[in-house]
């Protein structure tokens, strides 16, 4: 198998171990570094950094002060590539806001919506823009194009990466009683810069699994590397943990995991 | 209606409990109702343990001491009781968890943090203030009114806190390593916590004079009033002003 990068999130209460720790090759930056993090100039000194899910909604379009503010920090990065996410979680009116992941409806509209938006962000950017797939718990009656094929046409019309969350195609098929790699079959594979790759715990409100912070299952990293084989164009993949209960633990040895299941 | 007005709709469904159990929501049968009903939850308890961890992280530096973590209350009963009237990012529903949050970590052991009470008084008010509908794009740039023909009003939500202790002086020590809790001067400290229209908090030490002039500034009171009223040369409170725009404290009316 080839060599990917293989890392994590940069989650500053890990601060301390994670600029003295080893292993690991990259962090994803969910949040922009706060001014009283005492790590984070060891931190960038010693790590690539991924700008993560850092503007928000793509359906509506960016504002220059907020393009402005993800190319200062892409820049103080020196991220390889940017991503965003299939969401949009906010009204219009900014009235209510979900603050977590939320998928667009599938449709016409929406596919002209983000691609107009998308291929107005990356002329801005000075790196290549990757978009993450978003997992939907319920289906939406309106709807209308399955997810795998509007991110096909949306990457045919955009021609930027695709960041594959697996634990989020395997909720998907897990909620929708199908077969995770069937239902990865249909996704556009060839497009894939990133993999996410997360542990799963029942959650009591959801009354099934849910992403969690904690180490990926043995099936997880079994589906992760079906589907890294079939990735061509993959060059890394990243444990999606985010959380102030994750412990230095479960970072390290899931990433210990992921890159010993890729054989990297 | 268009595609962005039903994600609209079920943006607002997921996120306002009231608005879900009304037949107004449940007569369009856009979802499985019991599953909409289920995520809905799963993201009223996520996003409060979001703003919990963020808004009482001192608390949570504390939690070795006092024996109590404030997202605790989000696996309650009391919270479960909260969920068919949340409203997720209103005043109202942040009010209402900061309250149980204040109320379950008010019963841990404090004894040995004197400003324990300021704390939490501190934390709620962070809590509450971030609050509300905020913009999410910067729109297109206005013309600021001019402050001398404008009459400054304080935006609903700021707020001012009289605290027994300089609790500014402690906060950074407590999310540093420490062995024995970190103490806080005894001394009467005032604080103005603001919100912009973006949702950005931000806090500052404040004065009496600040104080009276937030006070005035009900939108009735020229600049001139409110000189007067706080003892500020015209200068002075125009800079004075200035700052408590740029934080959020206080907006500029043109009147109507």
């Amino acid at each position: 198998m080839r060599k990917l990068m293989v890392g994590a999130f940069y989650n500053p209460h890990l601060g301390r171990e994670l600029a003295a720790g080893t292993g690991i090759d990259h962090l994803a930056m969910a949040d922009p570094p706060r001014g009283d993090d005492p790590w984070w100039p060891a931190i960038r000194e010693r790590y690539t950094l991924l700008l993560h899910d850092y503007l928000g909604q793509l359906s509506e379009p960016l504002d220059e002060t907020a393009i402005q503010r993800a190319r200062s920090l892409a820049a103080l990065y020196r991220t390889p590539w940017v991503a965003e996410h299939f969401q949009c979680l906010h009204t219009e009116d900014g009235t209510y806001n979900l603050n977590y992941v939320f998928p667009p409806l599938y449709t016409e509209e929406f596919l002209d919506r983000f691609v107009a938006n998308a291929n107005a962000l990356k002329v801005r950017l000075d790196q290549p823009l990757v978009m993450e797939n978003i997992p939907g718990f319920f289906d939406v009656a309106a709807s209308r194009i399955p997810e795998a094929l509007w991110l096909r046409r949306f990457f045919e019309r955009t021609a930027v990466g695709f960041l594959l969350d697996l634990p989020h195609i395997w909720l998907e098929a897990h909620y929708h009683d199908v077969n995770p790699r069937s239902f990865l079959s249909d996704f556009p594979l060839e497009r894939v810069v990133e993999v996410h790759v997360a542990g799963v715990e029942a959650d009591r409100d959801l009354e099934g699994p849910w992403i969690a912070p904690t180490a990926p299952s043995d099936a997880m990293l079994d589906f992760m590397v079906h589907a890294v084989g079939r990735c061509p164009e993959v060059r890394a993949v990243t444990f999606d943990a985010f959380s102030p209960t994750l412990t230095s633990d479960v970072l390290f040895s899931s990433v210990a995991r992921i890159r010993g299941a890729l054989g990297n | 209606m268009s595609d962005r007005e039903v994600q609209d709709s079920l943006i607002r469904a997921l996120a306002d409990a009231p608005f879900r159990a009304s037949p107004e929501w449940r007569q369009r049968e856009l979802a499985n109702e019991d599953r909409l009903d289920r995520f809905a939850r799963f993201l009223a308890r996520h996003y409060y343990y979001e703003r919990l961890v963020q808004f009482y992280r001192y608390s949570r530096a504390l939690a070795r001491i006092t024996g109590r973590g404030p997202e605790a209350v989000l696996a309650g009963p009391a919270f479960d009781r909260l969920l068919p009237t949340i409203v997720l990012g209103s005043r109202d529903s942040g009010l209402a968890v900061a309250e149980l949050a204040t109320t379950h970590l008010a019963s841990g052991r404090t004894s040995a943090i004197r400003y324990h009470d300021d704390l939490l008084q501190y934390q709620r008010a962070m809590m509450v203030v971030e609050s509300g509908a905020r913009l999410w794009r910067e729109g297109a740039a206005v013309e600021a009114p001019d402050p001398r023909r404008s009459l400054p009003v304080k935006v609903e939500g700021t707020m001012l806190l009289e605290l027994r202790h300089d609790l500014p002086a402690v906060l950074p020590l407590l999310l540093r390593e420490w062995t024995e809790v970190p103490d806080a001067p005894e001394r009467p400290t005032t604080l103005l916590i603001a919100r912009s229209a973006h949702a950005r908090v931000s806090v500052a030490r404040t004065t009496t004079t600040i104080a009276t002039v937030l006070e005035l500034a009900d939108g009735s009171k020229s600049l001139d009033d409110l000189a007067r009223g706080a003892g500020l040369p015209p200068a002075d409170l125009e800079a004075t002003l200035q700052g408590l725009v740029e934080i959020g404290a206080v907006r500029l009316s043109t009147g109507s």
